[in-house]
Protein backbone atom coordinates (compact mmCIF):
# COMPACT_ATOMS: atom_id res chain seq x y z
CA UNK A 1 0.00 0.00 0.00
CA UNK A 2 1.52 3.49 -0.62
CA UNK A 3 2.37 5.51 1.90
CA UNK A 4 -0.43 8.26 0.40
CA UNK A 5 -3.02 5.91 0.47
CA UNK A 6 -6.22 7.25 2.29
CA UNK A 7 -7.68 5.78 5.21
CA UNK A 8 -10.07 6.82 7.84
CA UNK A 9 -10.51 6.12 12.00
CA UNK A 10 -13.04 7.22 14.38
CA UNK A 11 -12.55 7.69 17.62
CA UNK A 12 -15.26 8.58 20.34
CA UNK A 13 -12.92 8.70 23.55
CA UNK A 14 -12.52 12.44 23.82
CA UNK A 15 -14.68 12.98 26.33
CA UNK A 16 -18.63 13.55 25.74
CA UNK A 17 -21.03 11.51 24.55
CA UNK A 18 -22.04 13.94 21.42
CA UNK A 19 -18.60 14.39 19.84
CA UNK A 20 -16.68 12.10 17.39
CA UNK A 21 -13.25 12.72 15.81
CA UNK A 22 -13.01 11.10 12.03
CA UNK A 23 -9.13 11.09 11.64
CA UNK A 24 -8.44 11.29 7.53
CA UNK A 25 -5.10 10.53 6.42
CA UNK A 26 -3.45 10.76 3.07
CA UNK A 27 -5.05 11.49 -0.73
CA UNK A 28 -8.80 12.58 -0.55
CA UNK A 29 -9.21 12.81 -3.71
CA UNK A 30 -12.50 12.02 -5.93
CA UNK A 31 -11.70 8.47 -5.43
CA UNK A 32 -12.36 8.25 -1.91
CA UNK A 33 -15.55 9.89 -1.89
CA UNK A 34 -17.20 6.60 -1.74
CA UNK A 35 -15.09 5.81 1.23
CA UNK A 36 -15.98 9.47 3.22
CA UNK A 37 -19.67 8.83 2.80
CA UNK A 38 -19.36 4.86 4.10
CA UNK A 39 -17.64 6.70 7.32
CA UNK A 40 -20.36 9.60 7.59
CA UNK A 41 -23.34 6.69 7.71
CA UNK A 42 -21.73 5.23 9.88
CA UNK A 43 -21.25 8.89 12.45
CA UNK A 44 -24.90 9.55 11.22
CA UNK A 45 -25.89 6.03 12.99
CA UNK A 46 -24.38 7.05 15.92
CA UNK A 47 -25.40 9.72 18.57
CA UNK A 48 -22.60 12.06 17.95
CA UNK A 49 -23.40 15.50 16.90
CA UNK A 50 -20.47 17.38 17.15
CA UNK A 51 -17.77 15.93 14.04
CA UNK A 52 -13.94 17.09 14.72
CA UNK A 53 -12.56 16.31 11.15
CA UNK A 54 -8.85 15.48 11.94
CA UNK A 55 -6.66 16.65 8.83
CA UNK A 56 -3.27 16.79 10.29
CA UNK A 57 -2.18 13.58 8.36
CA UNK A 58 -3.96 14.57 5.00
CA UNK A 59 -1.61 15.04 1.85
CA UNK A 60 -4.59 16.17 -0.44
CA UNK A 61 -7.98 16.78 -0.99
CA UNK A 62 -9.72 17.39 -3.52
CA UNK A 63 -12.80 20.21 -4.20
CA UNK A 64 -15.25 17.81 -5.01
CA UNK A 65 -14.65 16.78 -1.29
CA UNK A 66 -14.82 19.91 0.53
CA UNK A 67 -18.29 19.66 -0.97
CA UNK A 68 -18.94 16.54 0.58
CA UNK A 69 -17.96 17.94 4.06
CA UNK A 70 -20.34 21.07 3.67
CA UNK A 71 -23.16 18.64 3.11
CA UNK A 72 -22.53 16.49 5.87
CA UNK A 73 -21.84 20.05 8.51
CA UNK A 74 -25.45 20.81 7.45
CA UNK A 75 -26.64 17.50 8.73
CA UNK A 76 -24.83 18.26 11.95
CA UNK A 77 -25.91 21.86 12.37
CA UNK A 78 -29.63 20.48 11.93
CA UNK A 79 -28.91 17.88 15.02
CA UNK A 80 -27.59 21.04 17.18
CA UNK A 81 -23.98 20.21 17.05
CA UNK A 82 -21.56 21.23 14.02
CA UNK A 83 -18.49 19.61 11.76
CA UNK A 84 -14.70 21.47 12.16
CA UNK A 85 -11.43 20.59 11.17
CA UNK A 86 -8.50 19.97 13.14
CA UNK A 87 -4.66 19.86 13.00
CA UNK A 88 -4.67 21.19 8.94
CA UNK A 89 -0.94 22.21 7.55
CA UNK A 90 -0.25 24.85 6.00
CA UNK A 91 -0.62 23.47 2.54
CA UNK A 92 -4.09 22.31 3.31
CA UNK A 93 -5.05 25.19 5.42
CA UNK A 94 -4.40 28.00 2.35
CA UNK A 95 -6.04 25.21 -0.27
CA UNK A 96 -9.31 25.43 1.92
CA UNK A 97 -8.74 28.98 2.51
CA UNK A 98 -8.94 30.01 -1.27
CA UNK A 99 -11.89 27.54 -1.55
CA UNK A 100 -13.62 29.89 0.70
CA UNK A 101 -14.12 27.30 3.21
CA UNK A 102 -13.07 29.11 6.41
CA UNK A 103 -16.05 30.61 5.85
CA UNK A 104 -18.12 27.95 7.07
CA UNK A 105 -15.68 25.95 8.10
CA UNK A 106 -14.16 26.35 11.95
CA UNK A 107 -10.30 25.78 11.46
CA UNK A 108 -8.23 24.31 14.66
CA UNK A 109 -4.85 23.83 15.80
CA UNK A 110 -5.78 20.28 17.38
CA UNK A 111 -8.09 18.18 18.12
CA UNK A 112 -8.09 19.30 21.65
CA UNK A 113 -8.69 23.03 20.68
CA UNK A 114 -11.49 21.71 18.40
CA UNK A 115 -12.87 19.87 21.71
CA UNK A 116 -12.40 22.55 24.09
CA UNK A 117 -13.81 25.24 21.72
CA UNK A 118 -16.96 22.80 21.49
CA UNK A 119 -17.27 22.76 25.42
CA UNK A 120 -17.00 26.57 25.70
CA UNK A 121 -19.73 27.19 22.94
CA UNK A 122 -22.05 24.06 23.65
CA UNK A 123 -21.63 23.46 27.43
CA UNK A 124 -20.80 26.67 28.86
CA UNK A 125 -17.45 25.46 30.17
CA UNK A 126 -15.65 27.91 32.22
CA UNK A 127 -11.58 28.11 31.82
CA UNK A 128 -9.56 28.73 34.93
CA UNK A 129 -6.12 29.50 35.36
CA UNK A 130 -4.52 30.40 38.98
CA UNK A 131 -1.70 32.30 39.50
CA UNK A 132 0.20 32.62 42.79
CA UNK A 133 2.65 35.73 43.07
CA UNK A 134 4.84 37.32 45.64
CA UNK A 135 2.69 39.78 47.68
CA UNK A 136 5.21 42.93 45.41
CA UNK A 137 3.31 45.40 43.78
CA UNK A 138 6.25 45.50 40.95
CA UNK A 139 4.57 42.08 39.67
CA UNK A 140 0.61 43.22 39.97
CA UNK A 141 0.95 45.07 36.56
CA UNK A 142 1.93 41.37 34.72
CA UNK A 143 -0.52 39.66 36.39
CA UNK A 144 -3.53 42.34 35.80
CA UNK A 145 -2.21 42.74 31.65
CA UNK A 146 -2.72 38.45 31.84
CA UNK A 147 -6.35 38.74 33.44
CA UNK A 148 -6.57 41.44 30.07
CA UNK A 149 -5.30 39.29 27.30
CA UNK A 150 -6.91 36.19 28.44
CA UNK A 151 -10.33 38.00 28.47
CA UNK A 152 -9.96 39.05 25.67
CA UNK A 153 -8.75 36.41 23.62
CA UNK A 154 -12.15 34.24 25.16
CA UNK A 155 -14.30 37.16 23.26
CA UNK A 156 -14.72 39.67 25.65
CA UNK A 157 -14.79 43.06 24.41
CA UNK A 158 -11.71 45.66 25.21
CA UNK A 159 -13.83 47.53 27.33
CA UNK A 160 -14.60 44.36 29.40
CA UNK A 161 -11.31 43.42 29.16
CA UNK A 162 -10.24 46.81 30.54
CA UNK A 163 -12.78 46.62 33.46
CA UNK A 164 -11.16 43.68 34.56
CA UNK A 165 -8.02 44.27 34.42
CA UNK A 166 -8.74 47.63 36.77
CA UNK A 167 -10.97 45.16 38.84
CA UNK A 168 -7.83 42.39 38.99
CA UNK A 169 -4.83 45.06 39.65
CA UNK A 170 -7.44 47.26 42.50
CA UNK A 171 -7.80 43.63 44.56
CA UNK A 172 -4.19 42.33 43.99
CA UNK A 173 -3.19 45.92 45.17
CA UNK A 174 -5.03 45.69 47.97
CA UNK A 175 -3.75 42.32 48.84
CA UNK A 176 -0.19 43.04 48.55
CA UNK A 177 -0.79 46.37 50.55
CA UNK A 178 -3.19 44.75 53.41
CA UNK A 179 -1.71 41.60 53.57
CA UNK A 180 0.95 40.11 55.55
CA UNK A 181 4.30 41.60 55.06
CA UNK A 182 6.28 38.54 55.77
CA UNK A 183 9.18 36.68 53.25
CA UNK A 184 7.16 34.08 51.39
CA UNK A 185 4.06 35.59 52.04
CA UNK A 186 2.23 35.37 48.38
CA UNK A 187 -0.68 36.36 46.55
CA UNK A 188 -3.01 33.94 45.15
CA UNK A 189 -5.01 34.66 42.00
CA UNK A 190 -7.91 32.46 40.41
CA UNK A 191 -9.71 33.68 36.93
CA UNK A 192 -12.67 31.54 35.75
CA UNK A 193 -14.02 32.93 32.34
CA UNK A 194 -17.19 31.95 30.76
CA UNK A 195 -18.80 32.79 27.93
CA UNK A 196 -21.01 34.96 30.32
CA UNK A 197 -19.14 36.13 33.39
CA UNK A 198 -15.85 36.07 34.49
CA UNK A 199 -14.79 34.97 37.83
CA UNK A 200 -12.05 36.37 40.16
CA UNK A 201 -10.92 35.30 43.29
CA UNK A 202 -7.51 36.84 44.95
CA UNK A 203 -6.73 35.37 48.49
CA UNK A 204 -3.78 36.18 50.85
CA UNK A 205 -2.72 36.30 54.24
CA UNK A 206 -3.60 39.00 56.45
CA UNK A 207 -1.75 40.99 59.13
CA UNK A 208 -3.26 40.07 62.32
CA UNK A 209 -3.58 43.29 63.43
CA UNK A 210 -5.15 44.69 60.39
CA UNK A 211 -7.98 42.27 60.60
CA UNK A 212 -10.34 44.77 62.39
CA UNK A 213 -9.82 47.97 60.38
CA UNK A 214 -10.23 45.58 57.06
CA UNK A 215 -13.59 44.54 59.18
CA UNK A 216 -14.58 47.76 59.24
CA UNK A 217 -13.53 48.91 55.67
CA UNK A 218 -15.51 46.13 54.14
CA UNK A 219 -18.86 45.87 56.80
CA UNK A 220 -22.23 46.39 55.09
CA UNK A 221 -22.87 50.24 55.71
CA UNK A 222 -19.38 50.76 54.28
CA UNK A 223 -20.14 48.73 50.87
CA UNK A 224 -22.92 50.91 50.82
CA UNK A 225 -21.81 53.78 50.43
CA UNK A 226 -19.83 54.66 47.47
CA UNK A 227 -18.80 57.62 48.46
CA UNK A 228 -15.42 58.97 48.98
CA UNK A 229 -14.80 62.52 50.31
CA UNK A 230 -12.54 64.77 48.20
CA UNK A 231 -10.00 65.48 50.18
CA UNK A 232 -9.46 61.83 50.86
CA UNK A 233 -5.98 60.65 48.94
CA UNK A 234 -6.77 56.50 49.37
CA UNK A 235 -9.88 54.36 49.91
CA UNK A 236 -11.55 54.60 46.39
CA UNK A 237 -10.64 50.65 45.40
CA UNK A 238 -13.54 48.79 47.12
CA UNK A 239 -15.84 51.84 45.61
CA UNK A 240 -14.22 51.84 41.97
CA UNK A 241 -14.71 47.14 42.27
CA UNK A 242 -18.41 47.91 43.15
CA UNK A 243 -18.96 50.03 40.03
CA UNK A 244 -17.17 47.87 37.52
CA UNK A 245 -18.30 44.62 38.54
CA UNK A 246 -21.99 42.51 39.58
CA UNK A 247 -21.03 41.10 42.62
CA UNK A 248 -18.70 41.35 44.82
CA UNK A 249 -17.88 39.40 48.60
CA UNK A 250 -14.82 39.43 51.00
CA UNK A 251 -14.48 37.28 53.50
CA UNK A 252 -12.01 38.29 56.12
CA UNK A 253 -10.07 35.62 58.87
CA UNK A 254 -7.70 35.53 61.20
CA UNK A 255 -5.39 33.50 58.43
CA UNK A 256 -6.72 35.50 55.29
CA UNK A 257 -8.62 37.19 53.16
CA UNK A 258 -10.19 36.27 50.28
CA UNK A 259 -12.35 38.77 47.45
CA UNK A 260 -14.57 37.42 44.83
CA UNK A 261 -15.72 39.84 42.14
CA UNK A 262 -17.94 38.53 39.21
CA UNK A 263 -18.68 40.53 36.07
CA UNK A 264 -20.85 39.69 33.90
CA UNK A 265 -20.42 40.05 30.13
CA UNK A 266 -21.89 43.80 28.39
CA UNK A 267 -21.39 43.04 24.93
CA UNK B 1 11.57 48.36 47.61
CA UNK B 2 13.40 45.74 45.27
CA UNK B 3 12.02 42.74 44.91
CA UNK B 4 14.03 40.23 46.99
CA UNK B 5 15.12 37.09 44.78
CA UNK B 6 14.99 34.15 44.30
CA UNK B 7 11.06 33.82 44.31
CA UNK B 8 8.37 31.77 42.68
CA UNK B 9 5.61 32.91 40.33
CA UNK B 10 3.57 29.53 40.01
CA UNK B 11 0.68 29.23 37.42
CA UNK B 12 -2.11 25.96 37.09
CA UNK B 13 -3.64 26.58 33.54
CA UNK B 14 -6.03 24.18 31.31
CA UNK B 15 -4.66 21.60 28.71
CA UNK B 16 -5.78 24.47 26.14
CA UNK B 17 -3.14 25.85 23.25
CA UNK B 18 -5.01 29.31 23.34
CA UNK B 19 -3.78 29.82 26.34
CA UNK B 20 -0.46 29.79 26.19
CA UNK B 21 0.26 33.56 23.95
CA UNK B 22 -0.85 35.05 27.08
CA UNK B 23 1.40 33.23 29.70
CA UNK B 24 4.15 33.21 27.84
CA UNK B 25 4.32 37.30 27.29
CA UNK B 26 3.01 37.17 30.98
CA UNK B 27 6.27 35.64 31.90
CA UNK B 28 7.81 38.16 29.75
CA UNK B 29 6.13 40.87 31.93
CA UNK B 30 7.21 39.25 35.14
CA UNK B 31 11.21 38.92 33.98
CA UNK B 32 10.96 42.53 32.56
CA UNK B 33 9.92 44.31 36.14
CA UNK B 34 12.65 41.76 37.34
CA UNK B 35 15.17 43.33 35.83
CA UNK B 36 15.89 41.15 33.21
CA UNK B 37 16.63 42.95 30.03
CA UNK B 38 14.07 42.58 27.11
CA UNK B 39 15.81 39.82 24.61
CA UNK B 40 16.26 37.73 27.62
CA UNK B 41 12.59 38.26 28.41
CA UNK B 42 12.22 37.41 24.89
CA UNK B 43 14.05 34.12 24.96
CA UNK B 44 12.34 32.65 28.13
CA UNK B 45 9.21 33.52 26.56
CA UNK B 46 10.29 30.96 23.57
CA UNK B 47 11.43 28.68 25.85
CA UNK B 48 8.27 28.77 27.87
CA UNK B 49 6.29 28.29 25.31
CA UNK B 50 7.81 25.42 23.51
CA UNK B 51 7.35 23.39 26.64
CA UNK B 52 4.12 24.30 27.84
CA UNK B 53 3.12 23.57 24.33
CA UNK B 54 4.94 20.11 24.53
CA UNK B 55 3.06 19.39 27.85
CA UNK B 56 -0.13 20.57 26.47
CA UNK B 57 -0.22 18.43 23.45
CA UNK B 58 1.77 15.11 24.56
CA UNK B 59 1.63 15.04 28.39
CA UNK B 60 -1.99 15.76 29.45
CA UNK B 61 -3.35 12.20 30.01
CA UNK B 62 -6.41 13.95 31.79
CA UNK B 63 -7.64 14.58 28.24
CA UNK B 64 -9.01 17.98 27.32
CA UNK B 65 -10.05 18.64 30.94
CA UNK B 66 -6.41 18.56 32.14
CA UNK B 67 -4.27 20.63 33.43
CA UNK B 68 -0.63 21.96 33.19
CA UNK B 69 1.58 23.39 35.93
CA UNK B 70 4.05 25.89 35.43
CA UNK B 71 6.53 27.31 37.76
CA UNK B 72 9.28 30.03 37.51
CA UNK B 73 11.63 30.14 39.84
CA UNK B 74 13.49 33.39 39.15
CA UNK B 75 16.95 33.93 40.77
CA UNK B 76 19.38 37.12 40.29
CA UNK B 77 21.45 35.38 37.50
CA UNK B 78 19.25 33.11 36.45
CA UNK B 79 15.63 31.31 35.13
CA UNK B 80 14.55 28.30 36.40
CA UNK B 81 11.20 26.91 34.65
CA UNK B 82 9.65 24.10 35.73
CA UNK B 83 6.19 22.36 33.80
CA UNK B 84 4.42 19.80 35.04
CA UNK B 85 1.64 17.97 33.31
CA UNK B 86 -0.61 14.61 34.23
CA UNK B 87 1.99 12.43 31.94
CA UNK B 88 0.90 11.01 28.16
CA UNK B 89 0.92 7.63 26.48
CA UNK B 90 3.97 5.52 27.76
CA UNK B 91 5.15 5.74 23.59
CA UNK B 92 4.96 9.79 24.63
CA UNK B 93 7.20 9.80 27.28
CA UNK B 94 9.51 7.41 26.73
CA UNK B 95 9.95 9.80 23.07
CA UNK B 96 10.27 12.64 25.19
CA UNK B 97 13.12 10.77 27.63
CA UNK B 98 14.84 9.64 24.52
CA UNK B 99 15.03 13.81 23.20
CA UNK B 100 16.19 14.80 26.73
CA UNK B 101 18.92 12.28 26.67
CA UNK B 102 20.04 13.17 23.17
CA UNK B 103 19.69 16.81 23.56
CA UNK B 104 21.86 16.38 27.20
CA UNK B 105 24.56 14.42 24.64
CA UNK B 106 24.52 16.98 22.25
CA UNK B 107 23.26 14.72 19.72
CA UNK B 108 20.66 15.62 16.98
CA UNK B 109 16.88 14.29 17.72
CA UNK B 110 15.50 11.86 16.14
CA UNK B 111 13.35 12.70 12.83
CA UNK B 112 10.04 12.39 13.77
CA UNK B 113 6.85 12.31 12.25
CA UNK B 114 5.94 15.87 12.92
CA UNK B 115 7.17 18.59 15.46
CA UNK B 116 10.02 17.88 17.81
CA UNK B 117 11.64 21.52 16.93
CA UNK B 118 10.73 22.28 20.46
CA UNK B 119 12.88 20.99 22.31
CA UNK B 120 15.95 21.64 19.68
CA UNK B 121 15.01 25.21 20.49
CA UNK B 122 14.76 25.10 23.98
CA UNK B 123 17.97 23.30 23.95
CA UNK B 124 19.79 26.50 22.37
CA UNK B 125 18.43 29.23 24.32
CA UNK B 126 18.98 27.25 27.78
CA UNK B 127 22.05 26.14 29.81
CA UNK B 128 20.23 22.57 31.20
CA UNK B 129 17.28 20.29 30.76
CA UNK B 130 15.99 17.65 32.89
CA UNK B 131 13.24 15.41 32.99
CA UNK B 132 11.72 13.22 35.79
CA UNK B 133 8.56 10.70 35.60
CA UNK B 134 7.09 9.17 38.92
CA UNK B 135 5.62 6.33 39.59
CA UNK B 136 2.23 7.49 38.48
CA UNK B 137 3.42 8.76 35.18
CA UNK B 138 3.77 12.62 36.16
CA UNK B 139 6.15 14.25 34.07
CA UNK B 140 8.36 17.28 34.79
CA UNK B 141 10.63 19.40 32.42
CA UNK B 142 13.52 21.30 34.25
CA UNK B 143 14.95 24.35 32.68
CA UNK B 144 17.75 26.81 33.81
CA UNK B 145 18.55 29.89 31.84
CA UNK B 146 21.52 32.07 33.31
CA UNK B 147 21.09 35.67 32.76
CA UNK B 148 23.76 37.26 29.79
CA UNK B 149 24.35 40.79 31.26
CA UNK B 150 25.67 39.63 34.71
Amino acid sequence: MSDNALTMEISSEWGGAEIAVLKVSGFLDFSGIAMLSRFFDKIAAGNWSYIVVDLAELEAICSAALGEFMGYRKRFVERGGSLVFAGLSGNIRSKLTLLGANKIFSFYQDVRSAINAYKWDYKKQSKSVAISFPAHLALVPPVRQFASRLVRQKGYSVKDAFRVETIVDEVCNNAVEHGIDEPGSAVDVRIAVDKEKIDITVSNKSAPDKVAVLRELTKPQAQGSNHVGTNDKRGRGLALIRMLSNDMDVNITEHGTTVHVTKLREE
Amino acid sequence: MDLTFPYTISVRLPSDLEIIPSIRKFVSEVLQVSGFSAKFAFRSEIIVDAICNNAITHGSSGGVDGEVELSCVIHGDRLEVVVRDNGGSSADIERLKEAVRRTRLGLPLPDYDSGGMGLEIVKLLSETIDINVDENNVTSIHVVRRREDV
